[in-house]
This record gives C-alpha cells, structure tokens and sequence, in this order.
C-alpha cells in the first residue's frame, strides 16, 4: 500500500485488464466508426475517423503503456483482421504511431481531474497521430509512383490532399470525438472504474514506474524514429532515382538486371525455408530460448 | 442522405454479425485454408512487399491476374471485395482531380493507375493469406513465427467476444433512444439528426466502459485460475500448442507453382522490355 502511494504499480494481472479493457473497447468503437457513412463537402470530409476518446481516456485514467498498446492492438484485430481488411506489413505503421501517439497523451497527464491537462493531452494525442499517419501517407505515394517528380502536379495535390485530411480529422474529428467527450469521461469515469479493476485511483502524487526513467529516453527515441523515417524516405528516394537513371543501362544489358532480382527474391525465400526447417528440427528447449528472444 | 438511409438499413447489427462469422468461419474448407499458416506468411513475404518495388505494367498485371485467382479461390466475401475497390478508386480519383488544379492532365492518370494497381496486388495478396485462414489457424500461425502471445490471445479473445459486445452496444444505444428525445424535425441535411445520432453513439460507451470494465475483471479472474499467466511465460506450453502443424506436399505445390508463375512472368516481362 505504502509503495502504491509512491509508485504507480500494477500486478500482473491488473495490467491484462487494463490491456484487454482498452483492446475490447477500442476494437468494438472502431468496429462502429467503419459502419458510420462519410459525408463529403468537396475537398473537406466530414468523416468520422475514429473514436480516439476511448483510448485516450483509457490512458489518461490507467497506465497509458498498458492501455495504448492494447488500444492499438485492438484496432488491428476487430477493426482489420475480423473485418477481412488485414493489410500486413501497413499495420505495423498504423499500431506504432497510434500506440507512440496513446502513449504520449497518457503520459502528459499526471492528474486526471485537471480539466486543462486533459484537454491539451487529447489534442495533442490526436496531432501526434494525424501527422504521423499523413506522413506515412506522403511517403508511401512516393515510394510507390515512379518518377514521383516527373509526374506533373502530383507531389503538390499529394501534400494538399493529406494536408487536408490532415487539418479536417484534427479539428473535426479531433474536437467532436477526441477532445469534448474526453473531458466528459474522464472525470466522470475517475474514481469509479479503478475500483471495478480492483485498483487504486491515480493521483497527483502518484507517478508511473516508468514514467520517470522513460520520458527523456522516450523524448530522444522518437526523435531517432522521426529521423529514420525521414532518411529511409530519402533513401527511398534516390534509390529510385538510381534505377530511373540506369533504365537505359538496363535496356542495353536486357534481362540480365531482372533475373538478379529473381535470383535475389529465390536467395531471400531459400533461406526462410532453410531456417524454417532448421527451426523446427531444433530441440524443444533451443526453440524456447529463440521464442523468448 | 436517400442512399444513407438505404445503406443503415441493410448495415443491422445482426447482419454485420452474420457477416463477421462468415468472413472468420465460412471458407474453411478452401484448398488455401488447408495449408499450413506459415507457407501463406512465407508466401505474403514476397507478394505483400516486392509490388512496391516493381513498376512494369506486365508484371503488376500479371500479378494482379494471380492475386485474383487466389483471392477467387479463398472466397471471400464480396462485401470485403466491395469495400477494397471503393476504397481503391476513391483514393486515386481523388488524387486524380486534385493534382488537375496543379497543372497535371492526362499524363497523370497512368502512374496513379499504375500506383493503383500496385495497392491493390498488396491488399488482394493480403486478404487472400489473412481471410483464408480461421482465426485458430491464423493465431496459432501468428505465434508460431515469434508474435507476442498477447496477439493470439486478442484474436481468441475478440472473435469470442466481439459478437456480444456489440449486442450490448446496440441495447444501450436503443436505450439511449427510447429514454430520449429524437429532434422533432431533420434540419437542413438531416444535420439535427445526425449530430443527435452521433452524440448518442458516443454518450452509449459510458456505461459500456463500465459494464466491459467489470467482464474483464471476471475474464481476468477466470483466467487466473486456469493457470493463464504461467502458461503464458511457459515455452512447453507453446511447443504443445503448436505441435500439431506441419508442412504438407500442399504446402510445396503452393509455393512451386507460385514460384514458377512469378518466374514465368518475368522472363514475360523481360522479352517485353527488350
């Protein structure tokens, strides 16, 4: 009791509540936000884009790790997996922002009933994730159209689509289903919900575990992850510019370029399969000490 | 707002319930369900990154040409189909006409075309490997290539879930409107109505918040005693789990013939080219 006061600690179970309460929740609004029709006014679209004061609450009254990741989660399986629009590899952008974006907002609050905080945390939990998701956005009609600077008008109407989208899911989707009714719940939810959880409420005294030790290496990874997003579009960039400057080469050479790359796709999938066969003629125990890596 | 009214009746709860057990239960016996769930993941490996990368109209059509054939044989349902393609176009036509006030014309419409049917090669490949799979299959496949366990147990845990959750959504939500006071006239656009609807869909997650807060303490406490936590950290417990898939001669044929079409195509491609 005395190190709750000091610490804001959850059991191990408690923290599989908090997960599973932000998954369930979020996954079943995301699940009706799909079923809400858009309505479009010319470039601006009233749509409503998520319902992000599910978790923003969530976070702002329990741990926002816990919460945020199962928020994300929760998103990824009832509203794409169990609707059938599973996109892969794209989810793991969409989890990381939107976790990173949870996180953040949760983290800015230290008092739940200060009504000020709250507010400038879902906001700025919202901003966080529409730049995020627009960047992504940006990038992957970079990567995706050839010669993205030849083609004309393209890279503006890409910038003033998403900037668009951008402007219209923070102050519409933001302030109506973001900001106003996180100042609704959360005060009406504190001090009411821990309880059915069996936990203590969090108070102004209390402070995250982690809150301490990871704000400034959280501060400095984001940074490193901004910046590594920003270079591998770069990268992105002039390796395509690369093969757009070698097409002739490639012409003049004929085949020869395209079956290196057969070659490469065979080389990656014989090696998958080879560790895929290795790994399951290991014994049982190397395979734990693998899975627990 | 005629359409609107048209699409909300026929998107019921019942229906959209009807609709996710389809899509989770409905094609278990396809030859692609059969499979193992790590050959289809070996198989998106190539199929859900390499279509960034290509910008031959042979290949992506070609590509595209298998995609449809495999998603065909998963059979998935046409709503997700519907879905894909309005989302697709719209995107690109969107794009299209935006790009028109910047000074593009025709010449812009064959590399967002092209971007097209990239986006889509990607989304067919992954609907065909995540759809074609029950949600047993596709956890244990997910667990089994090193994913959290977390993962498969929301995906048990939200099939399991899911359909009574949005029942008791939508018995609050009538509550809501039987308590309450609908607008007496639509206002311009029906937009009375609409902020009178929304409003309701949100003030119905506050007892909802608290009713799930409790059934997760319950789930919780029930999968304490069953000994989840330990089995959970516990590396036989995984090994058992997953002891039952294996590679079958199925497994090979899938991937030979894809691997032969893919090569096929750019031998095809190349012959073009020169």
């Amino acid at each position: 009791m005395i190190q709750s006061q000091k610490r804001y600690v959850l059991t191990q179970s408690q923290k599989m509540m908090v997960f599973m309460l932000s998954m369930s929740l979020y996954g079943l609004s995301n699940m009706i936000t799909e079923l809400i029709p858009s309505l479009r006014l010319g470039p601006v679209e009233f749509s409503v884009e998520y319902f992000a004061f599910i978790p923003l609450t969530l976070c702002i009254l329990f741990h926002p790790f816990y919460a945020a990741v199962g928020a994300a989660l929760g998103e990824v399986i009832f509203g794409e997996i169990m609707l059938g629009q599973f996109g892969g590899l794209g989810e793991l952008e969409k989890f990381i922002g939107f976790s990173l974006a949870m996180f953040i907002a949760g983290s800015l609050v230290n008092d739940p009933r200060n009504r000020r905080q709250v507010g400038i945390a879902a906001i700025t939990g919202v901003v966080i994730h529409q730049f995020i998701s627009s960047a992504v956005d940006i990038a992957k009609v970079w990567v995706g159209v050839e010669e993205f600077e030849a083609v004309p008008g393209l890279a503006q109407s890409v910038v003033v689509v998403e900037g668009v989208s951008f402007l219209n899911d923070v102050l519409f989707s933001g302030i109506l289903f973001a900001l106003l009714p996180t100042l609704y719940l959360v005060p009406r939810l504190y001090g009411k919900i821990e309880p059915l959880l069996g936990m203590k409420p969090r108070d102004n005294r209390m402070k995250y575990s982690l809150g301490e030790i990871i704000a400034p290496r959280l501060i400095v990874i984001s940074i490193v992850l901004a910046f590594a997003a920003f270079g591998a579009e770069f990268l992105a960039e002039s390796d395509m510019a690369l093969i757009d400057w070698d097409a002739d080469f490639l012409e003049s050479i004929g085949g020869w370029f395209i079956w290196v790359s057969i070659g490469a796709a065979a080389i990656v999938a014989l090696i998958t399969i080879l560790l895929m066969i290795r790994k399951g003629k290991r014994t049982p125990q190397q395979i734990d000490r693998s899975g627990q890596a | 707002m005629e359409y609107v009214r048209k699409l909300m009746d026929r998107v019921s709860v019942e229906g959209v319930k009807i609709e996710l057990l389809n899509t989770a239960y409905g094609n278990g016996d396809t030859f692609l369900a059969k499979l193992d769930p790590r050959t289809p993941f070996l198989w998106y490996l190539y199929f859900g990154i390499a279509p960034w990368f290509i910008h031959d109209v042979i290949l992506l059509f070609g590509l595209f040409f298998l995609m449809a054939l495999t998603t065909m044989m998963s059979r998935v349902s046409p709503l997700i189909i519907g879905i894909l393609c309005l989302g697709l176009l719209s995107q690109a036509g969107y794009l299209l006409i935006v790009s028109w006030l910047f000074g593009g014309g025709g010449e812009t419409i064959l590399p967002l075309l092209k971007l097209t049917l990239k986006l889509s090669v990607i989304s067919l490949a992954s609907i065909t490997v995540f759809c074609s799979m029950d949600p047993e299959k596709l956890s244990d496949g997910l667990l089994s290539i090193g994913v959290p366990k977390q993962v498969s147990f929301g995906i048990a845990y939200g099939y399991r879930m899911l359909p009574s959750l949005l029942e008791e959504y939508h018995h609050i939500f009538l509550s809501f409107r039987l308590r309450g006071k609908a607008p007496e006239r639509h206002g311009i656009l029906y937009l009375r109505s609409i902020v009178y609807f929304l409003k309701i869909a949100v003030l119905s997650f506050y007892p909802l918040i608290l009713s799930i807060a409790k059934r997760t303490r319950t789930t919780v406490e029930a999968l304490e005693t069953k000994g989840f936590s330990y089995a959970y950290q516990s590396p036989e417990v995984k090994r058992i789990k997953l002891s039952h898939m294996k590679f079958t001669r199925r497994d090979a044929l899938f991937l030979a013939v894809s691997v032969i079409y893919v090569a096929a195509l750019y031998v095809l491609a190349a012959q073009f080219n020169l």
